[in-house]
């Protein structure tokens, strides 16, 4: 089949395109080429999926749910997907400086990662598979999302606080309380898509292995990572958290989650978090 | 007979106000027909509003030889206003030829009003061309110019960044409240104290979208008569901080010595408000409001220098544009140098004839393709066919131009005529191009970009517009 193995080159070419294009189109303020550079982005995503699709019904799918490939194919395009869908809800285009990118990297390291498998477990299928890794992909991808929000908002507020005057590249971006909203929306969502992540992983582990706690350093970046989540939650819908705070919080969560995931799976011996082959 | 162009005026820069009202052709009916009669012109516009007064005039240079043409308008505008002409004389410029095109299109794309960038003089500008068309002072030359001078100055506002950002003080705020609301819709604001610029201030954030305006006042009548103006709610002076909870942007200009919203106050507001972001905008002197409030998280607070800081950066950044706006009309000038040049009889002439040339070799070499194989006897006919019946087509509108031109000194009306008839200059023409004066101007052909039948069958076709009366269809069975 031919279509497979061009596949990955054409996503790539169209997120690579897709990236290149939106950044000149923000440079030069030129709307015309934005929307270029998302429909680009678009179609990539539709070949994305349809890649994931393949990976999911083909023969070999049993294997391929616990490829190092299809796991950072899953979370390139679930941040997309959120991307997408902030764009949808919030008529938010900037995001795209950070959801492109990142979606081109992640699918870059999914194929890169050709033939490495995850030791898996047998029991890790099915339901589990989907309430452990997706709850924790869409997770992550929204606080990706959360991240780029958070940073876009710092720098805009820095720039207004200061009164150090806005340049053009400023006048362009959206307003405060729009990457505000996305804060808000990620604190909303994500997480309780990360604690039924880990709660999902943790009844796993306790059905396969009659354990719950196995001390995996993944385990414990984990903890400390849903620890922060929900005091962020919390500072964020009880006491009302708005603007730098939670733009700060956000951003410090995504970097843990982004440090467990590539820095204990590719540096760190792990027992059966990782992704080594 | 060459034509000459001039421009007369003052602005805003070369002389005072007393000078400009003195010579404000504003309220003097028929200005450009008194002129036409006085001088030996041939066409007039006349421009005047508060900053500037400009007079476009075109004339023949045989017709005129000898007249100081400048000085003759000087000496009837300063009649027509009752004024000393010397006062006149040292307070207006003059632009002569290309200078006076290069001066009207800067005019028109506001890189030489008082603010740059505001665009009121371009529909200023429009209002005083219709006038000249309805009075019939506006022909030929000055209905191109304008014309260009109207398609530079939608050029110069969307191929630069000139009047992207706010240079008023007010316009400011408002777009600061943007950028840190987003959509100013739902919003509410305050307006503590009461001012001129604050006023304006408010009447902007309404137009902006601003649900509900609250006005206070330490006098609370005055706060009554405010709102009733502005379409706001009257709030106690003293009930002022307690009402702050529900709103988002502030702007104050008390003549209170002392602060009158301090940051301890405020902090307690936003607890009550959830941190829901606040715009606080200070006019007054001194200030009213705390600045500590600015450390506040989700608190913003603008002074009045602030923001005249940020309108002097945005200022600045226009003049920046206005360089690129520059290059834009310089080439533009060219361009209409250009067009006047080939005003003239003999190029024009070359220009049709080149034309029909060139029509008659394309659809010679598509007809010879179709028959194939032809001998060059049938060849040599075919060709000498074609450039005959160009040529005779276009034999009686070129005999008509030089005939008009030997009677007349000058055919430019039948020439530029000639020249938007047959499209010699490669024009495009908007569809709205010429809304505004549809029903005043019959002179304007509108439908230059318009397909017509002969251009857009494949078949055999004649090389000129087909009589009504033929049947395409029964030709193209032949």
């Amino acid at each position: 089949m031919i279509l497979p193995e061009l596949l990955p080159i054409l996503v790539i070419a169209l997120y690579f395109l897709g990236t290149v294009l939106f950044v000149v189109g923000s440079a030069l303020r030129h709307e015309v080429l934005k929307n270029a550079a998302l429909a680009l982005a678009a179609l990539g995503f539709a070949l994305h999926s349809l890649d994931l699709l393949h990976l999911l019904v083909g023969a070999e799918a049993a294997q391929n749910l616990i490829a190092g490939r299809f796991l950072f194919c899953l979370l390139g395009w679930g941040i997309l997907f959120i991307f997408l869908m902030l764009w949808w809800r919030l008529k938010l285009k900037f995001l795209a400086v950070v959801a492109m990118p990142l979606a081109l990297m992640l699918y870059l390291a999914a194929n890169a990662t050709v033939g490495i498998n995850t030791k898996l477990p047998p029991m890790l299928s099915g339901l589990f598979f989907f309430l452990h890794i997706g709850t924790l992909f869409a997770s992550m991808a929204l606080l990706a999302m959360a991240f780029g929000a958070g940073l876009a908002f710092m720098h805009l507020e820095k720039r207004i606080k200061t009164k150090a005057g806005l340049k053009q590249f400023q006048k362009d971006m959206p307003s405060l309380d729009t990457f505000d909203r996305v804060n808000h929306f990620v604190s909303l969502c994500g997480f309780p898509l990360y604690t039924l992540g880990l709660a999902s992983g943790y009844v796993w582990a306790w059905l396969s292995a009659r354990r719950v706690f196995s001390l995996d350093p993944k385990e414990i970046m984990a903890l400390i990572v849903l620890g922060l989540y929900a005091y962020l939650f919390h500072q964020r819908l009880v006491m009302g958290w708005r603007g730098r705070k939670p733009a700060v919080m956000a951003i410090c969560v995504f970097l843990l989650t982004v440090l467990s995931m590539l820095g204990i799976n590719f540096l760190v011996p792990t027992t059966f978090h990782g992704f080594k082959p | 007979m060459d034509t000459m162009i001039f421009l007369v005026g003052l602005n805003h820069r070369c002389a005072g106000v007393d000078v400009r009202e003195k010579f404000a052709l504003t309220s003097v009916a028929d200005f450009e027909k008194s002129l036409l009669a006085a001088c030996p012109l041939r066409e007039v516009m006349a421009l005047s509003t508060c900053n500037r007064v400009e007079i476009l005039v075109v004339a023949d240079s045989d017709r005129c030889a000898g007249i100081d043409l400048a000085e003759a308008v000087l000496r009837h505008w300063a009649e027509i206003c009752a004024g000393p002409l010397d006062v006149l004389r040292e307070h207006t410029y003059r632009h002569a030829g290309l200078d006076a095109v290069t001066h009207l299109f800067c005019v028109a794309a506001s890189l030489d009003s008082m603010v740059m960038g505001e665009p009121q003089i371009l529909g200023q500008l429009k209002t005083s061309y219709r006038k000249a068309v309805e009075t019939g002072t506006a022909r030929v030359i000055i209905n191109r110019l304008l014309h260009k001078s109207f398609s530079v100055a939608k050029r110069v506002r969307t191929e630069t960044a000139i009047a992207s950002s706010a240079v008023s003080i007010s316009y400011a705020a408002v777009e600061l409240a943007k950028k840190i609301f987003g959509e100013l819709a739902g919003k509410t604001a305050m307006l503590v104290g009461a001012g001129e610029m604050a006023e304006l201030a408010a009447t902007h954030l309404l137009a902006s979208g601003i649900e509900k305006l609250y006005i206070t006042n330490r006098t609370y009548s005055r706060a009554q008569e405010l709102a009733k103006t502005m379409h706001g709610e009257a709030v106690f002076f003293e009930g002022m901080v307690e009402k702050l909870r529900d709103v988002d942007i502030v702007i104050s200009s008390t003549g209170s010595p002392t602060a009158i919203i301090r940051a301890k106050d405020i902090r307690e507001v936003l607890k009550k408000r959830r941190n829901r972001a606040m715009f606080f905008i200070d006019i007054a002197v001194p200030r009213d409001i705390d600045p500590d409030v600015n450390a506040l998280d989700n608190v913003y607070l603008y002074d009045i220098d602030d923001l005249k800081e940020v309108v002097e950066e945005n200022m600045s950044a226009r003049q920046g544009e206005a360089v690129k706006a520059r290059a834009i009309v310089d080439v533009e000038t060219q361009a209409f140098a250009t067009w006047l040049k080939s005003l003239a009889l003999q190029p024009t002439i070359t220009d049709l004839l080149g034309r029909a040339e060139d029509v008659a070799s394309r659809e010679l070499a598509k007809t010879l393709k179709r028959l194939g194989d032809v001998d060059d006897e049938t060849r040599l006919a075919l060709e000498v066919l074609v450039t005959s019946v160009s040529r005779k087509l276009l034999h009686e509108p070129i005999c008509f131009l030089k005939r008009r031109t030997r009677e007349e000194g000058t055919a430019e009306r039948f020439i530029d005529m000639t020249r938007r008839i047959f499209n010699l200059d490669a024009d495009t023409v908007n569809e709205d191009a010429h809304l505004d004066r549809r029903t005043v101007d019959d002179e304007a052909i509108d439908d230059e970009t318009q397909d017509c039948e002969c251009c857009r069958s494949d078949g055999p076709e004649p090389l000129a517009p087909k009589n009504k009366e033929d049947q395409p269809e029964q030709e193209d069975q032949k």
